[in-house]
């Protein structure tokens, strides 16, 4: 095609290949955003979800609580329990620690006669303010962000 | 490197041959109205992908059937444009389809030697119907399922057989779940097989026998 010049045959196999290739790009980029997309929206919008009353929270012994959150996945809405323990010594200043061990995922238990969280998969333990002891874990247990609210108490999840 | 490519595959698989033989074949005088064949052609294409695409998401089920398609059109990224291309899509394939048969009727392109050609065109016609009436109930909203409690009963209208027919076509007495699920397997399963077959014999007739000229005055 280099020297030749473009004939009308040339011309309109040139023009087809050319409008193919438009139609197809036209189609092919709105195909893969809509199979991509889903996959890169995280399902968990983070809300400030009341866990209850401040005056009722036991101070000096981390206390579960539990909470319901919504969840979405695709169209169908689900509620879920998620878990934490609150902790105050002196009602005015809150910690909420998640009960998920930072190891594998298994759920904590305050063990009230040694002061210490304890996970009972692979002996994970730690203190009272969340920090490892000792075994696998390898950070603290994860906290929510509080806050207090006309003597209500939020966490922030979801 | 491209034509070099071509070369070497032409010498193994003779593709060229096929190329010809679709796309550089003789054809008599025609006009734009010799078209609407390949323009129907092209909607079954697209029809063919944005179904596809719709199935990702779609679940054909009375409990989820309304809100996939509702989480497909408002939320999935683009998914307004696939289903909106498989929506309009599907009413220009009818019309297309019709417009294609009244061209051949009206040329007479439908005689000897190409009764063949016609027939399978014929039963196309019927597949894109049966097309169009199981995918009508798939978004499972109001239009959606009285549109085919009516169309379910009509068909149980003939004689003696009727209500047989109305029964196998709703997979009981109700239009139910089991409606939906049967209505979906035939509209992606049954129906896509038949129109693909039918479409290359089709075509392969088309390309073989060719196409008739446009009648003149003196004929």
């Amino acid at each position: 095609m280099n020297e030749k010049r473009l004939d009308r045959r040339g011309f309109l196999g040139f023009l087809t290949w050319a409008i193919g290739g438009l139609l197809s790009a036209a189609m092919g980029v709105p195909a893969i955003a809509y199979v991509v997309g889903p996959a890169l929206k995280s399902n968990k919008t983070q809300n400030w979800i009341p866990v209850g009353s401040t005056s009722k929270i036991e101070v000096g012994t981390p206390t579960l609580f539990k909470v319901k959150v919504e969840r979405k996945a695709g169209w169908i809405v689900s509620e879920e329990e998620i878990a934490a323990f609150i902790l105050t010594e002196n009602n005015r200043d809150f910690i909420a620690m998640s009960n998920i061990c930072t190891h594998l995922g298994c759920r904590v238990r305050w063990i009230a006669e040694r002061q210490q969280f304890l996970s009972p998969c692979h002996n994970g333990v730690f203190d009272k303010y969340g920090n490892v002891v000792s075994g696998p874990p390898p950070r603290p247990l994860d906290r929510y962000p509080v806050k207090v609210e006309n003597d209500q108490l939020f966490i922030l999840g979801g | 490197m491209g034509a070099a490519f071509g070369n070497w595959l032409d010498e193994r698989i003779h593709w060229r041959q096929v190329w010809e033989a679709i796309f550089l074949r003789k054809v008599p005088k025609v006009n734009w109205f010799y078209t609407l064949g390949s323009a129907t052609l092209f909607v079954a294409v697209n029809q063919a992908v944005t179904g596809i695409l719709l199935t990702i998401y779609y679940v054909p089920t009375p409990d989820h059937a309304y809100d996939s398609v509702q989480f497909i059109t408002t939320e999935v990224s683009a998914g307004w444009l696939i289903r909106g291309l498989h929506h309009w899509g599907a009413s220009a394939m009818v019309v297309l389809a019709v417009l294609h048969m009244l061209r051949v009727i009206l040329h007479g392109a439908y005689k000897y030697p190409r009764e063949v050609t016609w027939f399978s065109g014929v039963f196309l016609l019927l597949v894109v119907i049966g097309f169009g009436f199981t995918g009508y109930l798939l978004p499972w909203d109001q239009k959606a399922y009285w549109a085919t409690v009516v169309g379910t009963r009509i068909a149980g209208t003939p004689p003696l057989i009727g209500d047989w027919i109305l029964r196998i076509v709703r997979g009981g007495e109700e239009l139910s779940a089991v409606t939906l699920a049967r209505f979906f397997g035939v509209h992606v399963w049954v129906l896509p097989a038949a129109l693909a077959l039918l479409t290359l014999f089709h075509l392969y007739l088309v390309i073989r026998i060719g196409i008739s000229a446009a009648p003149t005055r003196k004929e």
